[in-house]
């Protein structure tokens, strides 16, 4: 698994800090969440689109987890395992939504007080706004390999992991989703000369 | 040479590695005279390369507080999780989060003892157990150790439980809905999950260290509440205090208050 957090050498790794939750320390499990947030956050936001579907995810990975952590056998990463139960809480609010509209809420001004506030400030460039909407012509098993691959940086056969499936079929996955991707991106593209891109994705890699 | 131009599918299969090598070949073959079908290759690099730089969002602080709020409830019930995973819906966790949650607390005589003691050994003489050894009892059930509490004389966590019954409380009835849910003692006791350090020192401010007899998470006309409920002077009668969910030992937000 890539970690891409710069841990302390003395930090407690993440398979003891499981361990304690499982043995009823009562802050173990925050302390993970916590160290993992961002990742996690970014995972749902992007499969999902939507902030607020992607709060409602994460918030039940954050709790199935919990409850979940006692059958966590330790052969894989705790990070693997916490994204897995991540990507699988985004596909059931697809599943749910797709199955029922959406339920109605028992106190708008509550929830609206908590919810996340998005646009996030990154929007200015427009960059992360267009990315989100070309995924989301992506079917979910091709948006979420490409988040895991593409974006979050995880190796095929982390990904593969991540969502329980052989490498090859995150391979194709991945193959199929930039090959719709593709022509959804292109004014992102200055290789050939279009004038419309500037500001912090405008400095490509030479082709 | 093949004339026809490659599409991105099987650009993208090449560079994946998934094409059988005889189409690799051509494929390659392809791309070596034409420059259109490099550029659309070029373009699926560029995908990755897009999508990579795309700025990571951090998650918003509203969002790490629901879930740490969501997480804390989580470790105050654990011990139901099953009987509960049901009935919690969305809005549940909603309201949950917004830290909307009230209590009802209950106090602790000889009678109610056994149902609202952790390790009950049927006597009524738990009034008389000094309250650092229940504390210390519950301690090793996975309880948060309680900053909040005024005094170890006056902290008695761990001799209660904290329960989640469901309850839709109602002014003017308080005393016997905490009497029928009593009569159910025996599955209250297992249902109930070990004190917060907030709820602990919320239940001790409002008994002044007495034990309750029902400490139940429920609602109270229409809104999250802690229902506290101590045995009263009188037999049979229940001292019931209802607190918002935000109670503490300093503060605790009494919503009602109903004398045995």
């Amino acid at each position: 698994m890539t970690s891409v957090s710069m841990r302390r050498v003395d930090e407690v790794p993440d398979k003891e800090l499981l361990a304690r939750h499982a043995q009823g320390d009562p802050h173990a499990f925050a302390e993970l969440v916590h160290r993992h947030r961002d990742r996690m956050w970014a995972v749902a936001l992007r499969t999902l689109g939507d902030p607020e579907e992607a709060a409602d995810a994460l918030q039940d990975a954050c709790l199935s987890a919990f409850r979940a952590a006692g059958r966590f056998r330790g052969d894989a990463a705790v990070t693997t395992w916490l994204h897995r139960i991540v990507v699988n809480a985004c596909l059931d609010r697809i599943r749910r939504k797709s199955v029922r509209p959406a339920t109605p809420m028992g106190d708008d001004a509550t929830f609206d007080a908590v919810a996340p506030k998005m646009p996030d400030p990154t929007d200015a460039h427009g960059v992360s706004l267009d990315v989100r909407t070309a995924l989301e012509q992506l079917p979910f098993e091709q948006r979420a390999a490409l988040v895991l691959v593409d974006m979050m940086g995880y190796s095929v056969d982390d990904a593969a992991q991540v969502m329980e499936v052989p490498p090859g079929t995150i391979k194709s996955r991945c193959a199929r989703g930039r090959a719709r991707l593709a022509p959804l991106l292109t004014h992102h593209r200055n290789r050939r000369g279009s004038e419309n891109v500037g500001g912090v994705e405008g400095g490509g890699m030479p082709k | 040479m093949n004339p026809a131009h490659l599409d991105y599918d099987v650009l993208a299969d090449l560079a994946e590695g998934l094409l059988e090598d005889d189409q690799a070949a051509s494929v390659n073959a392809h791309l070596e005279s034409c420059a259109e079908c490099r550029d659309r290759s070029a373009d699926l690099a560029d995908v990755s390369r897009i999508l990579a730089e795309a700025p990571v969002p951090s998650m918003p602080p509203e969002l790490a507080e629901r879930i740490d709020t969501a997480i804390a409830a989580e470790s105050m019930h654990s011990a139901t999780v099953v009987s509960m995973e049901q009935r919690r819906g969305r809005r549940h966790w909603r309201i949950l989060s917004a830290a909307a949650a009230t209590i009802v607390v209950l106090g602790g005589g000889a009678t109610v003892g056994k149902i609202a003691l952790d390790d009950s050994d049927g006597s009524g003489s738990q009034a008389a157990t000094p309250p650092q050894d229940r504390a210390r009892q519950h301690s090793a059930g996975g309880a948060a150790p309680n900053a909040a509490a005024p005094s170890e004389s006056t902290m008695v966590k761990g001799a209660y439980k904290v329960t989640r019954s469901g309850t839709e409380y109602r002014a003017g009835r308080l005393g016997g809905q905490v009497d029928r849910l009593l009569g159910k003692g025996q599955e209250l006791r297992l249902q109930g999950s070990a004190p917060s350090g907030a709820v602990s020192g919320c239940v001790a401010g409002v008994t002044r260290g007495r034990t309750p007899a029902l400490v139940d998470r429920a609602r109270y006309d229409g809104r999250d509440a802690i229902v506290i409920a101590l045995p009263g002077a009188k037999d049979g009668g229940w001292d019931v205090w209802v607190v918002g969910p935000d109670c503490t030992a300093k503060d605790p937000h009494v919503l009602e208050h109903e004398p045995a």
